[in-house]
């Protein structure tokens, strides 16, 4: 599910790429941007964490058109005297000012790296309203954010992936240079996909996915399809025959209660006593009704 | 410096790897013996090197540094390094006097709410200055910042966000804009565990650090208890960032086994720990 992902999000879709301290996703989020420029496609960039050299590295070619990068990176928080984009500037007027380009007809594609930053700053509420107004507003066509979910408490995370249309969920993988990418991928239609994938980044930033993995960061043995046979290599005979398979599946076990002994209890056979009952007004007693006068 | 501890991490002082966050963070253990290591590795590299030296005296250091081999007074009077010591200038905010000012660097100790943007100040202004204002004085290297060490801060009512906030612009003007290096301390108390309720915490700290650093050095006891002969471990992590090399993996370089020394300096009563590198069993990397 990730090469589809990585061709293309759907319209007002928003990607969420959640990584921790172990793994960066950051270069999954950099092959997006690859994928997107590749597209013809105009990717602004809310740089937060890195600086813009740190990021254009690697990204193909010089596609100075197409890629803008906000530097939020140098001043985010209006310590100096010329802030180029602060964190106070997360909103939707901003954002679609920011973002609107007179030249390009088609509408860009946004890109937060990260959203924990902004996190850190803006109440989670504010986050969220302002990331659906940009899903709804129609200024820009998609937005991919990057996520540090283990720099914040559980409820935050989750509501913040709650917007999204797909959440990616990188670990560290078994092996050096591979990871593990759980995918979530909810379509318009309110149908849930969930796929887990091991993957590499290669150093053009083209995603390679190895295998779809079932089990995954658990070290398995290899499994034992045969099991071996108890009654093997023995000094006496364990096994059964023919005829005495059939023998013991016919023996009627004594204290199983079995249909012929179900019969010859209900049916009492000649001699002994019969019961002959006529039914009696007083044994027709109800407990919630001893009169017998409710109308129910 | 040790010389071991620079082979495993392939730098020497004539040549090492610029923009370098270094995070040495510690576990139930002492890891400070690391900023030693530092100081006298990037005063060797004739860098030059701002201290934020906010949990032990001026001397301390000195006497320490005088047995790697490094002099922090001469240092100090050729403007190689620039040395702000916590403890003398927190005794100038707390007891305030007509006569000094001092620097607002430690203002944040009047209200901690107000967060570290002073401390930041003090830095950029540390590591801009140049050395070009009187005739003689030599031009040093790419500049270093060293913080000894942050947790101390959060002990002091910083938030660990406003912690975040003061590593990441001084990442953004140290190792981003000059080109220079950081190494910063953080000490961790108690298990790793999830810090689901606790937003102010060193684990968050911690966590959000390892985040922007792009090299750690985790120190902790042994994992199978107490040994005399060796002291702790250290684990090694590459957070690569080079688009050259594999990206985004940590490359666990691990389980290198210092013993440490104890050394009791006159005038100051802890000890300090020394490390001779007696035993190192290593595995071979990743990649």
């Amino acid at each position: 599910m990730l090469p589809e992902l990585l061709q293309g999000i759907d319209a007002a879709g928003f990607l969420i790429i959640q990584d921790s301290a172990s793994y960066s996703g950051r270069h999954l989020l950099k092959s997006f941007i690859n994928a997107a420029l590749s597209r013809e496609e105009s990717v602004h960039v809310l740089g937060f964490e890195v600086s813009e050299e740190e990021l254009r590295d690697g990204l193909k070619g010089s596609p100075t058109q197409r890629f803008h990068f906000h530097n939020a990176f140098t001043d985010p928080l209006g310590w100096t005297d010329h802030p180029a984009f602060t964190v106070s500037g997360f909103n939707l007027e901003e954002l679609t000012h920011l973002v609107k380009q007179p030249s390009h007809p088609k509408p860009a594609t946004l890109v937060i790296d990260s959203l924990s930053w902004i996190l850190r700053h803006v109440s989670p509420s504010a986050v969220c309203k302002t990331l659906q107004q940009l899903k709804k507003g129609g200024a820009v066509r998609a937005i991919i954010g990057l996520l540090h979910a283990d720099m914040h408490q559980r409820g935050t995370v989750g509501s913040v992936c709650h917007m999204a249309t797909s959440v990616i969920t990188v670990a560290p993988g078994l092996k050096g240079d591979e990871a593990v990418a759980k995918i979530t991928k909810r379509s318009k239609s309110g149908k849930v996909m969930q796929d887990e994938e091991v993957f590499s980044i290669k150093e053009d930033l083209t995603v390679i996915v190895q295998s779809k993995a079932s089990n995954v960061g658990s070290k398995q043995p290899d499994p034992e399809e045969q099991e071996t046979d108890p009654t093997a290599n023995l000094t006496f005979n364990l096994r059964l025959s023919d005829t005495e398979r059939e023998a013991k599946e016919k023996l009627a076990l004594p204290f199983v209660f079995s249909k012929e002994k179900k019969t010859a209890l209900l049916h009492s056979g000649p001699g002994s006593g019969r019961i002959l009952y006529e039914p009696d007004a007083n044994d027709d007693y109800d407990q919630e009704d001893p009169d017998d006068d409710l109308d129910v | 410096m040790y010389t071991e501890l620079n082979s495993i991490l392939s730098t020497t002082p004539d040549s090492f790897t610029r923009g370098e966050f270094i995070l040495v963070s510690d576990r139930r253990s002492d890891a400070s013996f690391l900023i030693h290591h530092f100081l006298s590795f990037y005063l060797r590299a004739r860098c030059k090197v701002c201290f934020l030296g906010l949990v032990q005296s001026f001397s301390h250091y000195s006497a320490v540094s005088q047995r790697l081999g490094v002099s922090l007074a001469q240092a100090k009077e050729k403007g190689q390094l620039i040395f702000l010591e916590g403890l003398k200038e927190s005794l100038s905010v707390l007891i305030p006097q007509e006569a000094n000012r001092g620097s607002h660097a430690m203002d944040f100790l009047r209200d901690p709410t107000v967060g570290l943007r002073r401390l930041y100040e003090f830095v950029r202004s540390s590591v801009r200055s140049s050395g070009g204002e009187e005739e003689g004085t030599e031009e040093w290297g790419p500049p270093v910042l060293l913080v000894d060490d942050l947790s101390v801060l959060l002990s002091l009512g910083v938030s660990a966000g406003a912690v975040l906030d003061f590593s990441h612009y001084c990442r953004a003007t140290v190792c981003s804009q000059l080109q220079g290096n950081m190494v910063m301390l953080v000490r961790c108390v108690g298990e790793e565990e999830e810090d689901d309720g606790d937003d102010e915490g060193s684990e968050r700290l911690l966590k959000g650090l390892s985040h922007q650093c792009s090299l750690t050095l985790h120190v902790q006891g042994l994992p199978t208890g107490y040994c005399r002969d060796i002291h702790g471990q250290v684990e090694v992590c590459w957070r690569r960032r080079q688009a050259a090399r594999v990206v985004g993996e940590i490359d666990k370089f691990t389980s290198h086994s210092f013993t440490f020394d104890w050394l009791l300096v006159a005038g100051v009563n802890d000890p300090v720990w020394n490390p001779d590198c007696v035993e190192e069993e290593h595995s071979a990397p990743a990649s």
